[in-house]
C-alpha cells in the first residue's frame, strides 16, 4: 500500500502538478537568465494539442497500433488453435519456438530485426534481389509501420499464444466431443464452439497489446540510426522523452504524459464497454 | 472402452496445420539464429559477408566482450541477474501479501485501491519515470542500484494475480477453522494461505523476473554510471556513443546473444510452473 | 516537497534498507577532498588514477557516463535532482544550454592561469561574454578523410576546394559507377553550421545578453544548395552514417570519402580495419581559391558543475587535466583524443600516425597545420531545438525532393521562436 503510494500516486499527483509549470528565463544572467520554473497554469496542455508533430505522432501511433495489435492477436489465436488441435505435429516444438522471442529483450529485439531489415545486411532482400526484384523497402516510408508493427508482433505472439492455449485447455473436453459426434470438423469446432469460449482472454490480450502499442518507444529508438525515415519525434513517447529529458522541459512532457494516459485508460475502457456491449447482445 | 473422437482425429496428421505452424516456429527462430550466425563473425566479416554465413570471429568475440572496458559486461550480466532475481523476489512477496488482504479482509478503501491497481496498470511507463526519479533523487538514491529494484517492487498486475487467486483458491472455512484454533492472522497468513498461492506466486515471480530483465526504460533514466547498467542499458550503449564514435556492432551483436541464452533456457524450463489461466480468469471476474 | 520526503522515508524504512550517507562532502581539516567527475572518453579513469596517486589532498572518483545526446541529459536531470558530479565533460554544442540550465558554472576566478595554454580560437569554445564556463579538453579540426588508393586509381587528388570535391564526385560516378563520394547524413546540422563558419556565417551569437539567430543566411544558404545539387545529380548520398550499411559500404570500398574531423580515422578504423592503409587526411576543402580557414567539429570541455562543494580543488583537476603536460599526454595517448592544448597538439606531431593511415607519416604536422587556422563556432543556448528541427526537415526535404535551402528556413523559426519563448532577448540576422 505505502508502495503503491510511493511509487504510483505520488509521481502521478507531482506529474499532474508539475505541468503547470513551464522553465522561462528570469533574472539577469551571463547568456540572457537562468531557467527557472513558473506557473503557467493549462498552457503546457495547450501546447500539446497545438503541436502538430504530437498530434501526428499520434496518428502514427494509430496506424501502427491498427497493423499490430489485430495481428498479434489474430496469430496468437491461430497458433493456440493449432496447437489445441488434434492431428497436427510437432506441436511441442512449435510451440516452444514461437515462445522464445519473448525471452529477448526489446532492444534486442528491434537491433536484431533492424539488421534484417538494412538492405546490405538482410536475408530476405538478398533473396529478393537475386530473383530481381530488388531490395525490400522496409525501412523506406512505405514499408516502415509494417517493419515496427513486425517487431512487436514477433516479440508479442508466443506469450499471446500462451494465455490463449491455456484457456483453449480449461474448455471441458465433453463439449468438444460433443461437437464432434454432431458431425462438426475441426475448423468449425475451432471458430464456433472454442473461440467464443475463450473471448475473455482475447480481450485481455487484447488489451495489452493496445497499451503496449501506445507505449512504443524502444524498438523506432533503436532502429532510428539506421533509417531517415524515423524522427526525433516519431512516437509520442519519443517526443516526450525529448521534452523531458534532452530539451529540459519537463513540464509539458507531463502534460503530455498525462494526455497519453487518459487517453490509454479512455481507449481501454470504451474497448471493454463495446466488448460487453457486443457480448451482451450475443447472449440474449 | 473405445477411442474417443479426439484420440481418433489425433491419429491422422494434418498437413496444412502443421506447416502453418512450422511456419511459425521458422517466423520466430530467424532473427535468433541470426544473432548466433552474426555473433561468430569478426569485425570486418560483419558487413562483408553473406548475412547468413556463419564467421570465424566467435571466441575473439567472446574474449573482446568480455574485457570491454575491463569486464564491463560481466558486470552487466550480474546487475541484471540482482535486478531481475532480488526485484522479482521481492515483488512476489508484496504481491501475495497485498492481493491476500484484498481478497480475505474487507477494509476502507480497499475497493478504491483495487481500482486504483487497475488504473495504474494503464499509466505509461515514462509517465512515472521521471517523477520517480525526482523522489528517489530527494533520498539520495537515483543513481544508485536501488534506484531501480525499489519501483521494480511494485507490481500491479502481480497483486492484482495474487488477488484473484487468493480469492478462488482459499477456502474460507480453512482460514476460519483456523481462527477458531487461536492462530494469529500472521500464522494463518504464513503457514495456510501462502503455500496455497505457490502456483500464483511462482507465475508472478517469472513475469517480474522476465520483465525486469527486459526492462530498459526505467534503469535508462535512473543510471547514469555504466558500472550499474542491467544488460539492455549496457548494449544500447554500445549502440549509441555519441558523435564521432561508431556503435560497436559486433560486441552488441556477441553481447545480445549471449544475454539471451540463460534467459531462453530459464523461461523454457520453467514454463510449466506457469498458470497462465490465472491471468484470463481475472476478466471473467 | 516535504511530505514526499516524509512517505518516503517510511517505504525505506518500512522495507528495512538502510541508507548510506548522501553526500560526499569531507570538510574536516586534513582529511582529502573528494569530488565527482563524469566523462566518457575511454583511458579517462588511468589519467583520474594518476591524478590521485600525485594529489593525496583531492581524490577524484571517476564515472563513466556515456556520451552523445543522452550525457547531457543526465546531467541536467542529475543537477535539479540534486546528485550532480563536481567536475563533467560537456560537449561544445551543448555548453551553452548547460550554462542557461545552471548546470555549469562560471569559474572564470580559477583558471585564468591556463588560458595560455590554448590558442585563442580554442579557448573562445568555453568563453561567453568573457567568463569561461570550462576548460577545452579536445578539438576537432575539420578535415578531409579519403580513400588515397581509389582517388589514386582515377587520377585524382585531395580535393582542396568543394568545386574539386564536385568534380571528382564527377569522375568517380563515371569511372566506379557502384561507389558513392560521401554521404551527408539528415541529420549533420553540427556539420552544415561548422562547414557554414568557414564561409563566416554564425548560427548564433550573443553580445551584451541578446542573441542573434542566423540560420538561413547567404553562406548557409550557398552551402545548403550547394550539395543539394550534387544529391540531385546523384553524386552523393544522404543517408544515415555509421550505421550497418554504411559500414558495409566503408568495408568494400564503396564509400570513399568522409568530410569530418580530426578524429575519423579512429572511427573509420574500428569499422573497417582491413581497409588500413588505403586512406589519407587532407585540409578540408575550402569555398573559394586562396580560402584557408576552416572550422571544428565535436569537441568537448571540462566544467565545473553547479551545486559543487570544492570548486577551487575542483578546478585544480580540471586544469591539471587538460592543460598540465603531464594531463594532456594521457589524453593523447590512453584516451586518443586530439587534446585541446597547444602542448599536447606539438607533442602530437611526433606521434605514429593512427592505424588506419600508417602510410601517411606526416598525418599529425597536416592536423597542427590545419588547426592553426581554424575559426571558433559559437553555438547556441538551443543547439537541440535546432537538432530536431533541422532533422526532421532535412528527411521530409529528401524524402519529397524539395529544396534543401527551405530546411534553413524552418530550423531558423524553430530556433528563434523557441527563444523568444524561453524568454531570450533574441533578433534574426
Amino acid at each position: 500500500m505505502v508502495l503503491f503510494l510511493a511509487f504510483t500516486v505520488i509521481p502521478v499527483g507531482y506529474t499532474l502538478g508539475s505541468s503547470f509549470f513551464a522553465m522561462r528565463l528570469t533574472g539577469e544572467g551571463v547568456l540572457g537568465g537562468i531557467r527557472t520554473s513558473v506557473f503557467v497554469g493549462l498552457e503546457n496542455y495547450i501546447a500539446v494539442f497545438q503541436n502538430s508533430e504530437m498530434l501526428a505522432g499520434l496518428g502514427r501511433l494509430a496506424i501502427y497500433g491498427i497493423i499490430a495489435v489485430p495481428l498479434t492477436i489474430g496469430l496468437a489465436l491461430l497458433f493456440a488453435l493449432l496447437l489445441d488441435s488434434p492431428g497436427v505435429r510437432l506441436k511441442r516444438f512449435g510451440r516452444t519456438a514461437i515462445f522464445v522471442p519473448y525471452a529477448v529483450p526489446g532492444v534486442v529485439a528491434a537491433l536484431l530485426w533492424g539488421f534484417m531489415y538494412l538492405p546490405e545486411t538482410s536475408p530476405f532482400s538478398y533473396i529478393t534481389r537475386a530473383i530481381g526484384l530488388g531490395s525490400i523497402p522496409f525501412l523506406e516510408p512505405e514499408g516502415l509501420y509494417g517493419a515496427l508493427a513486425n517487431i512487436s508482433i514477433w516479440a508479442g505472439v508466443g506469450f499471446n499464444m500462451l494465455v490463449i492455449y491455456t484457456s483453449l485447455r480449461s474448455i471441458p473436453g465433453e463439449l468438444l466431443e460433443a461437437a464432434r459426434l454432431d458431425g462438426a470438423s475441426e475448423v468449425q469446432i475451432a471458430l464456433r464452439v472454442k473461440v467464443p469460449l475463450v473471448l475473455p482472454a482475447l480481450i485481455l490480450t487484447g488489451i495489452f497489446g493496445l497499451i503496449g502499442a501506445l507505449q512504443l518507444y524502444g524498438e523506432p529508438l533503436t532502429l532510428k540510426p539506421m533509417t531517415n525515415s524515423i524522427s526525433e519525434t516519431w512516437a509520442p513517447l519519443m517526443s516526450i522523452y525529448r521534452d523531458a529529458f534532452v530539451l529540459d522541459n519537463l513540464p509539458e512532457a507531463a502534460a503530455a504524459s498525462n494526455v497519453l494516459a487518459i487517453g490509454t485508460v479512455l481507449l481501454s475502457l470504451t474497448v471493454l464497454f463495446v466488448v460487453r456491449r457486443i457480448n451482451a447482445r450475443a447472449a440474449r | 472402452m473405445s477411442a474417443t473422437t479426439r484420440e481418433l482425429a489425433d491419429r491422422r496428421t494434418r498437413y496444412l496445420p502443421t506447416i502453418i505452424l512450422i511456419l511459425g516456429a521458422i517466423y520466430c527462430l530467424i532473427p535468433v539464429a541470426w544473432v548466433f550466425i552474426a555473433s561468430t563473425k569478426a569485425p570486418n566479416e560483419l558487413f562483408n559477408s553473406f548475412t547468413l554465413q556463419p564467421g570465424t570471429g566467435l571466441l575473439e568475440n567472446l574474449s573482446e566482450l568480455f574485457s570491454y572496458r575491463g569486464g564491463a559486461y560481466g558486470l552487466w550480466a550480474l546487475n541484471s541477474l540482482l535486478y531481475a532475481g532480488v526485484g522479482a523476489l521481492l515483488s512476489t512477496v508484496v504481491s501475495a501479501a497485498a492481493g491476500y488482504a484484498l481478497a480475505r479482509y474487507t477494509f476502507l478503501g480497499g475497493r478504491i485501491f483495487l481500482i486504483a491497481l487497475l488504473a495504474g496498470l494503464l499509466i505509461p511507463g515514462i509517465t512515472l519515470a521521471v517523477p520517480q526519479y525526482l523522489l528517489l533523487s530527494d533520498l539520495g538514491l537515483a543513481g544508485t542500484q536501488l534506484s531501480v529494484l525499489l519501483p521494480s517492487i511494485l507490481n500491479p498486475f502481480g497483486i492484482y494475480l495474487c488477488y484473484i487467486y487468493a480469492r478462488g483458491a482459499i477456502p474460507e472455512e480453512l482460514l476460519e477453522s483456523a481462527r477458531i484454533d487461536g492462530a494469529g492472522e500472521w500464522r494463518i497468513f504464513s503457514r495456510i494461505a501462502l503455500p496455497l498461492m505457490l502456483p500464483a506466486m511462482a507465475t508472478v515471480f517469472l513475469l517480474q523476473f522476465v520483465g525486469i530483465w527486459n526492462n530498459f526504460l526505467l534503469p535508462y533514466i535512473m543510471l547514469s554510471d555504466t558500472n550499474t547498467f542491467p544488460l539492455t542499458v549496457g548494449l544500447y550503449s554500445l549502440l549509441s556513443r555519441g558523435s564521432g564514435s561508431p556503435a560497436l556492432y559486433s560486441l552488441a551483436i556477441i553481447g545480445a546473444a549471449v544475454a539471451i541464452i540463460p534467459l531462453i533456457l530459464l523461461v523454457l524450463t520453467l514454463q510449466r510452473f506457469w498458470r497462465l489461466d490465472l491471468i484470463t480468469g481475472g476478466v471473467k471476474g | 516537497m516535504r511530505t514526499h520526503r516524509l512517505v518516503a522515508a517510511t517505504i525505506v524504512a518500512a522495507l528495512g534498507v538502510s541508507l548510506a550517507g548522501c553526500s560526499a562532502g569531507d570538510t574536516a581539516d586534513g582529511e582529502p577532498v573528494t569530488i565527482q567527475f563524469w566523462a566518457w572518453a575511454p583511458g579517462m579513469d588511468v589519467a583520474v588514477e594518476q591524478f590521485n596517486s600525485t594529489h593525496p589532498d583531492i581524490q577524484v572518483e571517476y564515472t563513466d557516463a556515456g556520451g552523445g545526446n543522452d550525457s547531457s541529459a543526465k546531467l541536467i536531470t542529475a543537477v535539479r535532482a540534486g546528485n550532480a558530479p563536481d567536475a563533467a565533460l560537456i560537449e561544445y554544442t551543448a555548453l551553452p544550454r548547460m550554462i542557461i540550465a545552471g548546470v555549469a558554472e562560471d569559474m572564470t576566478e580559477y583558471v585564468g592561469d591556463v588560458q595560455d595554454a590554448f590558442t585563442e580560437g580554442t579557448w573562445q569554445q568555453t568563453t561567453f561574454d568573457g567568463k569561461v564556463y570550462g576548460v577545452p579538453q579536445d578539438v576537432g579540426p575539420m578535415a578531409f578523410v579519403y580513400r588515397d588508393d581509389i582517388f589514386s586509381k582515377y587520377g585524382l587528388d585531395a580535393p582542396a576546394t568543394w568545386d574539386d570535391f564536385r568534380s571528382a564526385a564527377e569522375t568517380l560516378k563515371v569511372e566506379d559507377p557502384d561507389a558513392t563520394i560521401a554521404s551527408l547524413s539528415t541529420d549533420a546540422w553540427g556539420w552544415y553550421a561548422a562547414v557554414a563558419a568557414t564561409l563566416g556565417e554564425d548560427w548564433w551569437s550573443v553580445e551584451d545578453n541578446v542573441w542573434t539567430v542566423n540560420i538561413d543566411g547567404e553562406g548557409s544558404q550557398r552551402v545548403l544548395s550547394f550539395f543539394n545539387d550534387m544529391y540531385n545529380d546523384g553524386l552523393i548520398a544522404a543517408d544515415p552514417i555509421l550505421n550497418p550499411s554504411y559500414n558495409s559500404k566503408l568495408n568494400d570500398g564503396t564509400m570513399l570519402s568522409w568530410p569530418s574531423a580530426a578524429w575519423a580515422p579512429g572511427v573509420i578504423y574500428g569499422v573497417a580495419p582491413d581497409t588500413a592503409g588505403n586512406w589519407e587526411l587532407s585540409p578540408f576543402p575550402v569555398w573559394d581559391e586562396g580560402d584557408t580557414e576552416t572550422s571544428y567539429q565535436g569537441g568537448s570541455g571540462v566544467s565545473l558543475i553547479s551545486g559543487s562543494e570544492h570548486p577551487e580543488q575542483t578546478a585544480e583537476f580540471i586544469k591539471w587535466l587538460n592543460a598540465s603536460d603531464e594531463g594532456v599526454d594521457l589524453l593523447l595517448n590512453e584516451s586518443n583524443l586530439y587534446p585541446a592544448a597547444i602542448s599536447g597538439q606539438e607533442s602530437a606531431i611526433s606521434q605514429d600516425p593512427p592505424k588506419l593511415m600508417p602510410q601517411q607519416t606526416d598525418y599529425y604536422q597536416v592536423v597542427a597545420d590545419i588547426s592553426k587556422n581554424t575559426r571558433a563556432v559559437t553555438w547556441g543556448p538551443n543547439t537541440d531545438v535546432a537538432q530536431s528541427a533541422f532533422t526532421d526537415a532535412m528527411n521530409a526535404a529528401v524524402q519529397n525532393g524539395t529544396p534543401w535551402v527551405d530546411v534553413l528556413t524552418a530550423t531558423q523559426k524553430a530556433v528563434y521562436e523557441d527563444m523568444k519563448k524561453q524568454g531570450f532577448e533574441v533578433r534574426e540576422g
